[in-house]
């Protein structure tokens, strides 16, 4: 099997580090042949911030992925977030010179970088341009207009920048040990990628990814990418909530959230109460199942209410025909589909990677969503179908070359 | 909208038409109706107390005072004396029935136990009937650290009242005072008791006021505070809530009160009387899912009495009252005992105030007779067995001792309602602090000191998690959305008391 078959899905998360090993099928097809994982240290809401330790945690990840796929990794594909990643939708526009008439791929890739010229912070780099729509004089919904006859060509592009040294930062852990890393991809993008069908986007529809650190949100309308970003809010949030609120340690409250937590209120009896059990023989501690969840379902709902509040001002939330998709380490949490379904008022649930073969246990696990929808994100931009949309996100970043 | 603000406006003719008293009657009625006050609970009622203590009515807010014995006491108490007590209202009688002229409906509000309460409650029950107002009886009965001699003469006012009153709504202070922190001064412990009782009155109260379009009547209300069989205690709980969760959350917050904190306990009550208010904002999905969550908790026998109100002064909010009589189930180790003391009670001149305790609780308007002859057979077989063990020379001889015995005795066996405090409080005591939100809340309408300790107790908290509040994102950078430090759990933000 050629190696240029394997592709690999590298997420640096907040809770995990997740390697992803898959072989891609020439018929489109991914089978995952292993996963390598290891608990994450130094990284807080998604963002790397103590290097050396989050860089120990990655190797990690990598061997146990290598010895359980049995395949050598070479280049991985990264998946990144982060509270800085920020997106707009811009449109782009070039005339076509008057002695040519066909659009050719050159004009659409100088569209691409029309759409570009806008301005972000100085400090931020583009990391995606997603191409939504593309228009040739005006006419609308053009998906591929080489060979079109025009004069003036548009496209409307969804454009997702962060702050460049926090990005180059991860590239960097992951060059140091070394690794090539082929591509960063947004990780809601990654992770839409395979919790949403190409019908469901078509109707329009949101991708959740509620991780440890932060919640990211993809959103597709007419199968276009509509709006994206991330909430520096997850998992640890709540942990810390409950931790701080019923004053147990850390690793305390992870376990309760886990084993007991819901975002349901007064789904228990009053004065139902939990025993954490204690393994060093402290007497174990009596908590009120209604105050946990009490804890837990502010939290969420605030998230939701947060979410809920920055996807109103894009304006597309009714456009969402297929609802709302939930994936993420948190999205396990009981009751959260009812309680998203009630805030955003639209059908809601709790998915994981779909259309996969090989370890089942892999992708039907929410926490490897993003390293699952990494691999099917690289077989996208490899295969780079002339058709396909996902070949339009190919615009790679020559930025990682450099090593210190 | 318009044929609705139309039943509004009858609805409101026909409140004013009859009039509502609410009536407290000694110390402990006093405090209540300070609260009521406070609380501004029953607009449009007109409030009364009735005390033989001049000084204690002097400092009340109520707008119309009685004093009880001018001739008896003088301006003092009762002294914990039911007889003088019930001198102090038969010479203050006239004085009483002008007081409680008009009212259609009344509450009376009195704490049993002492002088004044026990004593008075039964005649300015009578004296209110005799005016044509149906009467329903408030009662406390008395903490178990208040002594037993006061439980046996709240006891016996019970069964007194039972005979006069058309309802009574019984309430243990002892169950109340549970979910008041261990550390928390006795005047707290009866400020939560008083902040029940506010809220029922105001419950019980608005349910009749109230236009409903599924209505509740006062038949309903008799009907869900009678246990099916024998002993039974009231189940209150009031909860009100606004936001988007608002039902389940005023749900849960009904079920929270300290009388309903044995949630468990609805499910062996035969009747539940759930009356749902809210503004016009209210909508049937929310009433819908409030009635789902509060299934939940019943048994498939339990017969619901259901009543939805829409009320203008609710507007945003949902009120849910609950209110039902839970039957005490003889637990099986209490039954075991009973054999062995029952029949030493059997010949005691005082079985009346044994079963007494079974049946009084929230008995309205069942005959006397009916239960007694419930438990005739459990005696009557018990006899048989072992009837000549040591009946009358315990009681005779060590009346002292068999005193206490004898009340132990009938805890264990007859009286589980009672019995069910003096066992289970040391149990409960540690998960008390959980509900401190009872607690704060509790304003405190009588001596300045316990809202003074509140307080403290209060900037106390706050101040422990000031260092702390980031948790594990100490270090990391803050996430500011909208001015709000979002690392910073969300009920503290939102200041949502939790453990």
């Amino acid at each position: 099997m050629a190696r240029d078959h394997i592709l690999v899905g590298l997420e640096i998360g907040t809770s995990k580090i997740c390697v992803v090993v898959g072989d891609s099928k020439p018929d489109g097809s991914i089978k995952i042949l292993g996963v390598g994982q290891a608990p994450s240290r130094g990284v807080r809401k998604g963002e790397i911030v103590d290097f050396d330790t989050a860089q120990k945690c990655v190797h990690e990840a990598l061997v146990d992925a290598e010895e359980k796929s049995d395949v050598m990794i070479q280049s991985v594909y990264l998946g990144i977030t982060g509270a800085h990643i920020n997106s707009f939708n811009n449109r782009g526009m070039v005339a076509i010179p008057e002695e040519q008439e066909e659009i050719t791929e050159a004009e659409c890739d100088s569209v691409r970088s029309s759409a570009r010229e806008v301005s972000i912070p100085s400090q931020n780099m583009f990391i995606h341009s997603i191409l939504q729509h593309y228009y040739v004089d005006g006419q609308e919904g053009v998906l591929n207009p080489v060979g079109m006859l025009g004069h003036q060509l548009e496209a409307d592009f969804h454009i997702i920048h962060g702050i460049g040294t926090r990005v180059k930062n991860a590239v960097r852990c992951v060059k140091e040990i070394p690794l090539e890393v082929e591509d960063v991809v947004f990780t809601p993008l990654a992770a839409a990628q395979v919790v949403l069908n190409q019908h469901q986007k078509n109707l329009g529809a949101l991708a959740i990814d509620i991780g440890g650190g932060t919640t990211d949100y993809l959103m597709y309308v007419d199968g276009a990418v509509r709006q994206s970003g991330s909430l520096g809010i997850g998992g640890d949030h709540i942990t810390n909530d409950i931790s701080m609120g019923l004053r147990i340690p850390m690793a305390r409250a992870e376990k309760l959230k886990i084993e007991e937590g819901s975002v349901t209120l007064g789904n228990c009896l009053p004065g139902e109460t939990v025993t954490l059990k204690d393994d060093s023989g402290f007497a174990g501690k009596e908590v009120e199942r209604e105050t946990l969840n009490t804890v837990i379902h502010m939290r969420v709902r605030e998230t939701f209410d947060l979410l809920k509040r920055q996807l109103e001002a894009g304006g597309d939330l009714h456009l969402l025909g297929a609802g709302i998709f939930i994936t993420g380490g948190t999205s396990q949490l009981r009751g959260i589909d009812h309680l998203a379904q009630e805030i955003f008022e639209l059908p809601v649930q709790v998915t994981h990677a779909q259309t996969m073969s090989g370890l089942t246990s892999a992708f039907e696990n929410p926490q490897f969503s993003t390293a699952i929808g990494l691999i099917k994100y690289a077989q996208a931009v490899q295969m780079d179908r002339p058709s396909g949309w996902l070949s339009k996100f190919t615009q790679r970043i020559p930025l990682f070359g450099r090593r210190r | 909208m318009i044929e609705f603000n139309h039943k509004q406006q009858l609805a409101s003719n026909a409140a004013d038409q009859v009039l509502i008293k609410v009536v407290g009657l000694g110390g402990a009625g006093l405090n209540v109706i300070d609260r009521i006050v406070l609380d501004g609970a029953v607009p449009g009622a007109d409030l009364v107390v009735m005390n033989t203590d001049v000084q204690s009515l002097t400092s009340s807010v109520a707008s119309q005072k009685v004093q009880l014995g001018r001739g008896v006491t003088r301006g003092l108490g009762a002294g914990g004396d039911p007889e003088l007590g019930l001198g102090a209202a038969e010479e203050a009688q006239e004085d009483i029935r002008k007081a409680l002229e008009g009212a259609g409906l009344i509450f009376l509000c009195v704490g049993l136990g002492g002088g004044t309460g026990s004593g008075a409650a039964p005649l300015v029950t009578s004296l209110a009937r005799e005016n044509g107002a149906l009467v329903v009886v408030i009662a406390t009965m008395p903490f178990a650290f208040e002594g037993k001699r006061r439980s046996r003469q709240a006891e016996d006012a019970l069964i007194t009242l039972q005979a006069t009153a058309d309802a009574i709504i019984c309430f243990e202070n002892d169950v109340m005072g549970e979910t008041v922190a261990p550390k928390a001064g006795i005047h707290q412990a009866f400020a939560a008791a008083d902040e029940t009782i506010s809220q029922c009155v105001r419950a019980v109260s608005s349910i009749f006021i109230q236009p409903g379009m599924l209505h509740i009547g006062f038949d309903d209300l008799c009907s869900a505070l009678r246990p099916a069989v024998g002993a039974g205690r009231c189940l209150f709980g009031y909860g009100e809530a606004t936001g988007d969760n608002r039902a389940h959350e005023a749900l849960a917050r009904a079920l929270r009160n300290p009388l309903m904190d044995r949630g468990r306990m609805l499910d062996e009550s035969h009747n539940l009387l759930v009356n749902v208010a809210g503004g016009p904002d209210m909508t049937f999905h929310e009433v819908q899912t409030l009635m789902e969550a509060l299934v939940k908790f019943t048994g498939e026998e339990t017969q619901m009495f259901f009543g939805a109100a829409v009320d203008q002064t609710l507007a945003g909010r949902i009120g849910v009252t609950v209110i039902s009589s839970a039957q005490m189930a003889l637990p099986a180790a209490a039954a075991a005992p009973a054999q062995e003391f029952v029949p030493r009670v059997i010949p005691t001149p005082v079985p009346a105030p044994k079963v007494a305790r079974h049946k009084p609780r929230p008995e309205p308007e069942i005959e006397p007779e009916a239960e007694p002859a419930a438990y005739a057979p459990e005696p009557g077989e018990e006899p048989a067995t072992a009837t000549v063990e040591e009946p009358e020379p315990i009681l005779a001889a060590a009346t002292a001792e068999a005193g206490e015995e004898e009340g132990q005795a009938s805890f264990l066996g007859l009286a589980p309602a009672a019995d069910a405090e003096p066992q289970t409080t040391p149990v409960r005591v540690p998960r008390a602090p959980r509900q401190p939100r009872i607690l704060s809340s509790a304003s405190d309408p009588t001596p300045l000191s316990p809202a003074a300790a509140a307080k403290r107790e209060e900037r106390q908290e706050t101040l422990q998690f000031e260092p702390v509040t980031r948790g594990r994102f100490e270090k990391s950078e803050p996430t500011i959305v909208d001015g709000q430090d979002l690392d910073v759990p969300t009920f503290l933000r939102r200041n949502v008391k939790v453990s």
